[in-house]
């Protein structure tokens, strides 16, 4: 049968085409790369722990892990201008988890092009924020919050306010 | 046989050639995803040289500026339309902005030089913290950051408040500062996102000014 069909040219034609534009599916890609708009995304972004088990009652550490993003900074805890806006992690009342108080880590000096001989306190990359956190006993979907205002060299972006979701269990 | 030969060893070798573009394939959209993601990683502000803006603010140019009625400080409601006439300097900015408040100085400089030619700046302060109106203690905090700012920087040109609401008209707003340059006639000659340099926003000014002559 199979040897019917290639003694056939017109057949051998076509099958071969027909491989030969399977070849090209082949090499195009499944879908061509849109355009792409402007996609917002926050400047910071919550990296994790996604869950911790605490003793209940009593102060925990939690290590909070967060990650800015490239070429962007954010004002430290302790900005060296009074009018910067300073980040800060809380955790609203009535959560089942209380904020017994955060180390934030020191910031790093940072100068921006127009103004050389003023140097900000900053974040910038990842940094961790250590806070102590008092759980009552169960588990609690905390949605903790970290404030912050970024920047790049020549802008600055509003004021913004993220949620840090933590699943905190207490034993 | 011969043929058949021939026919399993071109099907071999075109079934080789499939196989080869499939991973070709998955290594160019491997590429491309990481490509993605170094990009939505990525978040600069980018600097805009002129002729260069983002789609948000670019069909501003050549365009009237956006009629706005704000408040200043005293509570006094100012329309744009009070400077009708006038070559203007819209500046928005924010309080907690460090590069506003390099650019600030500059403005007040720039003020007082080009006051005789007519330019007129106007600042706005969009503190970006979609305030309701009710409420009132946030914006007496804001407005008290606001007074602040305008007596430490020496400001001496208009200063509006609650510019967050022009954000629709004016292409976004969404970082500071943002300035636009408006001729004699009412139409925005040049914007400049983000803060640059004295002479780069003087550049701007004479266009602003030539229009008017």
């Amino acid at each position: 049968m199979m040897e019917k069909w290639f003694r056939s040219p017109s057949l051998a034609v076509l099958a071969g085409l027909t491989i030969a534009s399977a070849i090209a599916v082949c090499q195009e890609p499944l879908s061509s790369p849109a355009h792409q708009s402007l996609v917002k995304t926050e400047a910071v972004e919550y990296l994790f722990p996604e869950q911790v088990t605490l003793a209940a009652g009593k102060p925990s550490p939690v290590a909070l892990h967060f990650r800015i993003k490239q070429n962007l900074h954010i004002n430290s805890h302790a900005p060296r201008a009074e009018y910067l806006i300073p980040t800060v992690f809380s955790i609203p009342e009535a959560s089942g988890v209380r904020l017994a108080g955060a180390t934030y880590p020191a910031g790093t000096d940072f100068t921006l092009p127009a103004d050389p001989d003023e140097k900000l306190s900053v974040y910038t990359g990842e940094f961790t924020i250590q806070a102590k956190m008092i759980a009552v006993q169960g588990e609690h979907l905390v949605e903790a919050r970290l404030r912050y205002q970024a920047c790049d060299q020549n802008e600055c972006l509003p004021p913004k306010t993220i949620t840090v979701p933590i699943d905190v269990i207490g034993k | 046989m011969k043929r058949n030969t021939i026919v399993i060893g071109v099907t071999l070798l075109i079934l080789a050639a499939c196989a080869w573009a499939g991973w070709a394939n998955w290594e160019y959209r491997k590429h491309a995803a990481e490509v993605a993601l170094a990009s939505a990683s990525h978040a600069e502000l980018m600097p805009v040289a002129p002729g260069n803006l983002p789609p948000e603010v670019a069909p501003l140019i050549g365009k009237p500026a956006p009629n706005f009625t704000l408040p200043d400080l005293g509570g006094n409601q100012v329309s744009l339309s009070a400077f009708k006439g006038k070559p203007l300097l819209i500046n928005f900015w924010a309080t907690w902005c460090g590069p506003c408040k390099i650019e600030t100085p500059w403005l007040v400089e720039l003020q007082n030089e080009y006051a005789p030619k007519g330019l007129q700046i106007v600042g706005i302060s969009s503190e970006g913290d979609d305030l309701k109106p009710d409420d009132a203690e946030g914006w007496a905090h804001d407005k008290a950051a606001i007074a602040k700012f305008v007596k430490q920087e020496h400001m001496q040109y208009p200063v509006l408040i609650n510019g967050d609401s022009l954000a629709v008209q004016y292409g976004g707003l969404e970082a500071m500062p943002t300035s636009f340059y408006v001729n004699a006639e009412g139409k925005i000659v040049a914007i400049q996102l983000g803060i640059s340099s004295k002479e780069d926003m003087e550049a701007n000014i004479a266009k602003a000014l030539g229009a008017g002559k």
